[in-house]
């Protein structure tokens, strides 16, 4: 081949590729999300993207990684100045204010029915807001008791089904394991912090009480049970295994992270929380591989358990709606959700990936049960002002020597007040 | 008077008028870039800030105009007061902390004392670190279990069990006052230091020559340099501080209960949390009035600062 | 007791208290470091141990290849020095013009200064936002740098109108009647003057700047953009904190600033010596 030849394929190759470029024009996605700076949550996020931008060569995917503690601060920021990215990361918790202030496009319009009933249905139902599907559900983080297997069996007891037999396991797994006239060994990991962990661990005994947060009656208007007998009954629970030593000392400090960190330096035997804590259990402490089993919110007069779904919305303010359906159907399939929960313990959201042998077995068994039996957060604008009160309350009683019908009694009032300032 | 006389007086004022005028300007002039870049900054945020207190809002879908509705129920809130007076216990505590820690420190460096260039560049290092970190750290460090203050007191035998610094209702506000002294105090240090070394150093010679004690030294040399750097400081330091929450967030979030419940908790959380855009935009009005009041206070009481 | 051992007891005293003072910092960046070559099994192992079993020095590896943070420190480093430039800049002039110059307006412009400070910041993000999106600064280091020089221009300001006041006037009256103009003066003559307080000022401004967390996360959403307080704050993860690289990262970044101090302290000190200025 003379040189020329090379010259003239080398030059014809050039323009064949600037051209090809030029002629796909690509679709921009921008996509905030809270996971993509995570990890290693965000390695198999941006892993998916880089596959689906593989298939799909037209679009181009650009993460906007933004911390989830400052999220909705950001995508309020944004909104309000016209900023917003096609896709952002939304829970069950902002879905109600993310359809108030509009920024959602309505999912049914995008996806075809079929698509949809491969959901559990309550994900979907905790997805939407007015009729409208404000996000696609991508995992859930059902909540229920995680608990130490080895201790429980050593002491011949089983996971605990009732707060009686909660309680008893606490009593019986607080211990001074070296002699030295002190416990160093609690029951119960709680966290009594003041914030949404807290909240909504506190949640799911009120309402195993039979008392709700915050739910609409019969006639659609808001109501709060925050000042009944259900209520007192969760707080004195609290108060009970507070008062009797069989949680670590600093209640009020153990956030989520501390009661992991108490969980994997083997000073607690129980925790409310979902499956994900099993991974940030493991990664500080690998020798607990196997011993973390789970079961349900434990009974009280009512069973108790919530989805706790992640999903993605679609901003109503994109231009690239079609391409951003594509992608969250990509991001959905069965296989991603499956690799999702076996890297970071959350949940699928789909039903086909959920009944594969992957998520089952005695570490799994307590939160597939939740799922079945799961209900709905609240859709209010006013939620967290809810939230905040049942955390003054709950601090109260723990550390504030008020006694269980005192706090509710007030809880109740201000529930009230907060509900008909909404109103 | 003569005619010359009376020209000759009329040049001299026209001249100083002229002069004054001049002096007026370049004052000005050297003001306007400041004043500028303040005004296009700083301006519309604060005008914008006053005009949605008026409203029901949340900046997107709904813009109801309610008048003072928001300042009413904001004062008649059984929360507003006591919420407001730990502020001011956060904002005092903070402030007078760093005021004493700072101003002793730097008149220990500004001595001959060895090794004061490796001191004074270790004690700035608190500021060094993003307020987050600081407050993760101290939070860790506060923790009954894994904390590092439990154990050095318990090996000191201070305390006889694991105490919960942050988790009491009484000892939570001083721990958080600790953690932001810590994080605060370089800033005073640095610009007493500064202020300091701007003192001559025959000043406090001759004082000595003429017998005068240390105390005397500092209340008639130090003290009246010092003062404009001072007064300034701490009113500016308490305004910063009043405002401040990012450490009180990641320590306590405002508990247990609400014995570190301060302003700003209840304005990110009433702005970011509930959306409630009117009603955090009239708080914050609040907290500018207050802030505004406490300066003029400080104007009154403690002299001024030019 | 000889003045001179009273002399060299007074020296000792202060010197111990240094140390005391010293070491309420040093602990807690000695546990910092200590976290930040722990591995996660031994973060929270109890009983505490200042020397891990294992150290690991995989934390400061990470920070270079897990997550752009050489990225995050040159945009710090270019936002942050910009903003104390012009910072700088501008409340020297603010500062030698107030000290200098009785106008009108003055006292009005000082108290103006401390006002801007007043408001609530959280409050003033969304508008924040309006105006850079309106300028087209969003995501640029020009919207940062303007945001930064808003918070530290006031005291500045008002630091360096201190120091020109520290600064005799006989200096300006005399260098005039030579027939320098007014910029000469100020900028020629005066300033070079002002070296230590530009320095304590520049130090402060710079600090401001380099710790700023809310207006940065909320003004930068491209990765390429985003300053060290970003990049830390992304350590923090809904679920679960990644201590050692947190650590690791605020010590690494940290030296920079050290040095930057190190080398300032010494206009800073230099006042002291440049006591001839006084007469």
């Amino acid at each position: 081949m003379s040189v020329k030849a090379v010259l003239v394929k080398l030059s014809l190759s050039i323009l064949l590729i600037t051209s090809f470029a030029s002629v796909t024009a690509q679709t921009v996605l921008r996509i905030m999300s809270s996971t993509i700076v995570e990890s290693p949550e965000g390695d198999v996020e941006q892993a998916i993207a880089d596959a689906f931008m593989a298939a799909n060569p037209d679009i181009e995917i650009e993460f906007i990684g933004t911390p989830m503690n400052d999220m909705f601060q950001v995508l309020t920021t944004s909104a309000i100045g016209g900023e917003l990215p096609d896709i952002f990361t939304n829970t069950a918790e902002f879905s109600a204010q993310a359809q108030d202030l509009g920024i959602a496009a309505d999912l049914n319009d995008l996806f075809s029915e079929d698509f949809l009933a491969g959901f559990y249905p309550t994900a979907i139902e905790e997805g939407t807001v007015n009729g409208e599907l404000i996000f696609l559900p991508w995992f859930t983080v059902p909540v229920g008791v995680l608990y130490r297997a080895d201790w429980f069996e050593e002491a011949g007891l089983a996971g605990p089904q009732t707060w009686d037999e909660f309680v008893g396991a606490a009593q019986a797994l607080t211990q001074d394991t070296n002699n030295d006239g002190q416990n160093d060994r609690w029951g119960f990991a709680m966290v009594g912090t003041k914030n949404g962990s807290g909240f909504f661990r506190f949640t799911h005994l009120l309402r195993s009480q039979g008392a709700w947060e915050l739910y609409k009656d019969a006639n659609g208007n808001w109501q709060s049970d925050l000042g009944s007998e259900g209520m007192v009954n969760a707080l004195a629970i609290y108060k009970e295994l507070h008062d009797a030593g069989l949680v670590p000392p600093g209640v009020t400090e153990t956030g989520y992270g501390e009661a992991v960190s108490l969980m994997a330096s083997d000073k607690t035997a129980m925790m409310v929380t979902g499956p994900h804590t099993i991974g940030a259990i493991l990664a500080q402490n690998p020798d607990l591989e196997g011993q973390i089993h789970s079961v349900p919110i434990p009974l009280g007069v009512d069973r108790s358990a919530s989805l706790g779904v992640g999903g993605f919305s679609v901003a109503a303010t994109s231009e690239h709606k079609e391409a951003a359906a594509r992608y969250l159907e990509f991001l959905v399939s069965t296989e991603n959700m499956l690799e999702w929960n076996r890297v970071t313990g959350r949940m699928p959201a789909q039903i086909e990936a959920g009944e594969q042998p992957q998520i089952s077995g005695p570490v799994y068994a307590g939160f597939v049960e939740a799922i079945q039996i799961s209900k709905p957060m609240p859709q209010a604008t006013f939620y967290t002002q809810i939230q905040e009160v049942m955390g003054e309350a709950y601090q109260a009683v723990l550390v504030g020597g008020v006694s269980p019908a005192d706090a509710a009694a007030e809880a109740g009032v201000t529930a009230a007040a907060i509900i008909a300032d909404a109103e | 008077m003569t005619l010359e006389s009376k020209q000759a007086i009329q040049k001299k004022s026209s001249s100083t008028h002229r002069h004054f005028n001049q002096r007026q300007l370049a004052g000005l002039w050297f003001i306007l870039p400041a004043a500028l870049s303040l005004l296009v900054i700083v301006a519309y945020p604060l005008l914008y800030g006053f005009y949605i207190s008026l409203f029901r809002t949340n900046l997107l879908t709904r813009w109801d105009f309610r008048w003072f509705q928001n300042y009413v129920r904001i004062f008649t809130s059984a929360d507003f007061l006591q919420t407001v007076f730990t502020t001011l216990k956060f904002t005092v505590g903070a402030v007078a902390g760093q005021f004493v820690v700072g101003l002793s420190l730097a008149l220990l460096l500004n001595t001959k004392v060895p090794g004061r260039a490796l001191f004074r560049t270790v004690l700035l290092v608190p500021w060094l670190f993003p307020e987050v970190v600081v407050a993760l750290l101290w939070k860790w460090m506060y923790n009954p279990l894994y904390g590092l203050f439990n154990d050095i007191l318990l090996t000191l035998n201070v305390i006889s069990e694991p105490t919960s610094w942050l988790g009491s209702t009484t000892t939570a506000l001083p721990s958080v006052i600790l953690t932001v002294i810590w994080k605060g105090y370089p800033l005073v240090m640095l610009l007493m230091l500064a202020g300091l070394q701007a003192i001559s150093q025959e000043q406090y010679e001759s004082a000595e020559i003429d017998g005068a004690s240390w105390w005397q030294s500092f209340v008639y040399i130090t003290q009246p340099n010092l003062r404009k750097v001072i007064m300034f400081n701490l009113k500016l330091n308490n305004v910063w501080w009043f405002k401040n929450f990012g450490i009180v967030l990641v320590l306590t979030q405002g508990g247990p209960i609400n014995a570190t419940s301060v302003i700003s908790i209840d304005i990110y959380k009433t702005a970011f949390e509930a959306f409630r855009f009117g009603r955090a935009a009239a708080l914050a009005v609040i907290v500018f009035f207050i802030v505004f009041l406490i300066s003029v206070l400080y104007q009154r009481f403690l002299g001024g600062d030019d | 007791m000889t003045r001179h051992q009273r002399q060299r007891l007074h020296t000792t005293i202060i010197f111990i208290a240094l140390l005391i003072a010293s070491a309420f910092v040093i602990v807690p960046v000695l546990w910092m470091f200590s976290t930040s070559v722990k591995t996660m099994e031994e973060m929270f192992s109890l009983p505490i141990k200042w020397i891990p079993n294992t150290i690991s020095w995989d934390a400061y590896q990470r920070i270079w290849t897990d997550y752009p943070f050489g990225r995050y420190i040159l945009n710090s480093f270019i936002v942050v020095s910009g903003a104390t430039l012009i910072s700088l800049f501008v409340s020297s002039l603010a500062g030698y013009g107030a000290s200098r110059f009785r106008f009108l307006g003055r006292t009005a412009f000082l108290t103006f200064l401390l006002i801007t400070q007043m408001f609530p910041s959280i409050m003033l993000l969304i508008p924040y936002f309006q105006l850079m999106k309106t300028f087209g600064l969003i995501n640029t280091y020009a919207g940062l740098i303007f945001a930064y020089i808003s918070f530290t221009i006031p005291l500045a300001s008002w630091l360096m109108l201190g120091y020109f006041n520290s600064i005799p006037k006989e200096l300006d009256d005399a260098a005039s009647i030579d027939g320098a103009s007014r910029w000469r003066i100020f900028w020629q003559i005066v300033m070079p003057l002002a070296l230590p307080g530009l320095a304590a000022t520049a130090i402060y401004a710079f600090i401001v700047g380099w710790n700023e967390y809310i207006f940065a996360l909320v003004l930068t959403t491209d990765d390429k953009m985003k300053t060290i307080p970003i990049g830390i704050g992304e350590l923090i993860g809904q679920y679960r904190i990644a201590w050692n690289d947190m650590m690791a990262v605020s010590l690494v970044v940290s030296v920079p600033l050290t040095i930057l101090f190190l080398f300032l302290q010494r206009f800073l000190v230099s006042s002291l010596t440049a006591g001839a200025v006084k007469q």
